[in-house]
């Protein structure tokens, strides 16, 4: 006990050391925890707005291949604004989590998916994304 | 922790310090040797608490943005044949409310979405991402396989398993000699396996399509999963 003050300081700084070995090995576990973690949770979000995207991209194509042969003023219309939806979706990266504009470009997506419907006069029978609820996510 | 166990077996040659303290009251070394044990177990578990916190949140997102870009690309395929199906559904309900097409197309777009139900759940549940192999040999080699026992266990195996899954359900689309919609590749009607498999539904739907005296470019919409 002749220096106690470089003592205290040891002990210290070798309670540093035996915490900064044990966040060390916490990190790497740590890392590998969150990736997995991580990933779940991205593939439920992804598969959700992928299956969305994927039901009015086939619903609208679909549509519009059945309407081709079609020559009133009225199917021309619904040709026109089903080439609107189709075209919205082709731009839209829905894929790219760090799109900024994810959430507001899927949700005029909707809102056109929901015209698209009306002008047909049919309800799409299908619901958004795998046991979800229609419509959110 | 190896290391732990050696440092506490041997704390007076561990540093110099370490021996002083101890060497200066000889009768109190074993109750002092058990609380600086303690106290060094403690600080260990705190920073190994502290090491997980702040690897979990140093590579969640990264995790979020790969999970979401594969389940996203994966499941669009089903999302687009359900939304080809639901349109013929309409369709023909347009045209005749009592269409005979009516039920058998309900029946394969439920079987879309218990097939998509099914691939999500595997997906969820699969291993991650094979460069975290690399952490995990790292884990190896830090003697903390006790402690590391979901990621490191399910690696090997776990992607073998993901494989076998895929093949029985996506494999076959990636083969394009046996493309689901190429004609004279259908499967009869009312032979419905315990467990469509997309490919089996594409081409049912694609069945369905011809039947109808429809164009085929109907089917050109629907990707593959995984591509």
């Amino acid at each position: 006990m002749d220096q106690p003050p470089d003592l205290f300081d040891a002990i210290v700084m070798a309670e540093e050391r035996y915490h900064g070995e044990g966040y060390q090995e916490g990190y790497a576990e740590g890392s590998c925890l969150g990736l997995t973690e991580g990933r779940r949770h991205g593939v439920s979000h992804g598969a959700n707005v992928g299956s969305e995207i994927g039901c009015y991209q086939g619903f609208a194509f679909t549509w519009k291949c059945l309407l081709s042969e079609c020559t009133t003023e009225k199917d021309s219309k619904k040709r026109r604004m089903l080439d609107s939806l189709l075209g919205m979706m082709q731009k839209f990266p829905y894929a790219d989590p760090t799109y900024a504009q994810l959430h507001e470009d899927l949700d005029r997506i909707r809102g056109k998916f929901k015209q698209v419907c009306s002008l047909l006069s049919v309800q799409p029978n299908f619901r958004v994304g795998p046991g979800r609820s229609a419509l959110s996510f | 922790m190896s290391w732990l166990r050696a440092a506490c077996a041997r704390p007076g040659q561990d540093g110099s310090a370490d021996a002083d303290v101890f060497d200066d009251e000889a009768d109190e070394t074993l109750p002092a040797q058990r609380e600086w044990k303690k106290r060094v177990e403690r600080r260990v578990r705190e920073g190994y608490r502290d090491g997980v916190d702040a690897g979990k949140a140093a590579v969640l997102q990264q995790g979020f943005n790969q999970g979401y870009k594969e389940g996203a690309e994966i499941i669009v395929s089903y999302g687009q044949l359900r939304g080809t199906l639901s349109a013929l559904l309409s369709w023909c309900g347009l045209q005749d409310r009592g269409s005979p097409w009516i039920e058998p197309l309900s029946d394969l777009l439920d079987a879309v979405g218990q097939c998509e139900q099914s691939v999500l759940q595997r997906l969820t549940a699969a291993p991650p991402q094979p460069h975290v192999a690399d952490l995990l040999d790292s884990i190896q080699d830090m003697d903390l396989c006790p402690s590391a026992p979901a990621c490191e266990k399910s690696e090997e195996e776990g992607l073998g398993r993901f494989d076998t899954d895929l093949n029985t359900d996506c494999r076959q689309e990636a083969d394009p000699s046996r493309s689901p919609l190429s004609p004279g590749h259908r499967t009869q009607r009312g032979s419905r396996p315990a467990k469509p498999s997309f490919s089996w539904i594409a081409e049912q739907t694609a069945s369905i399509v011809e039947q109808l005296g429809l164009s085929a470019d109907i089917l050109q919409n629907i990707g593959r999963p995984g591509n």
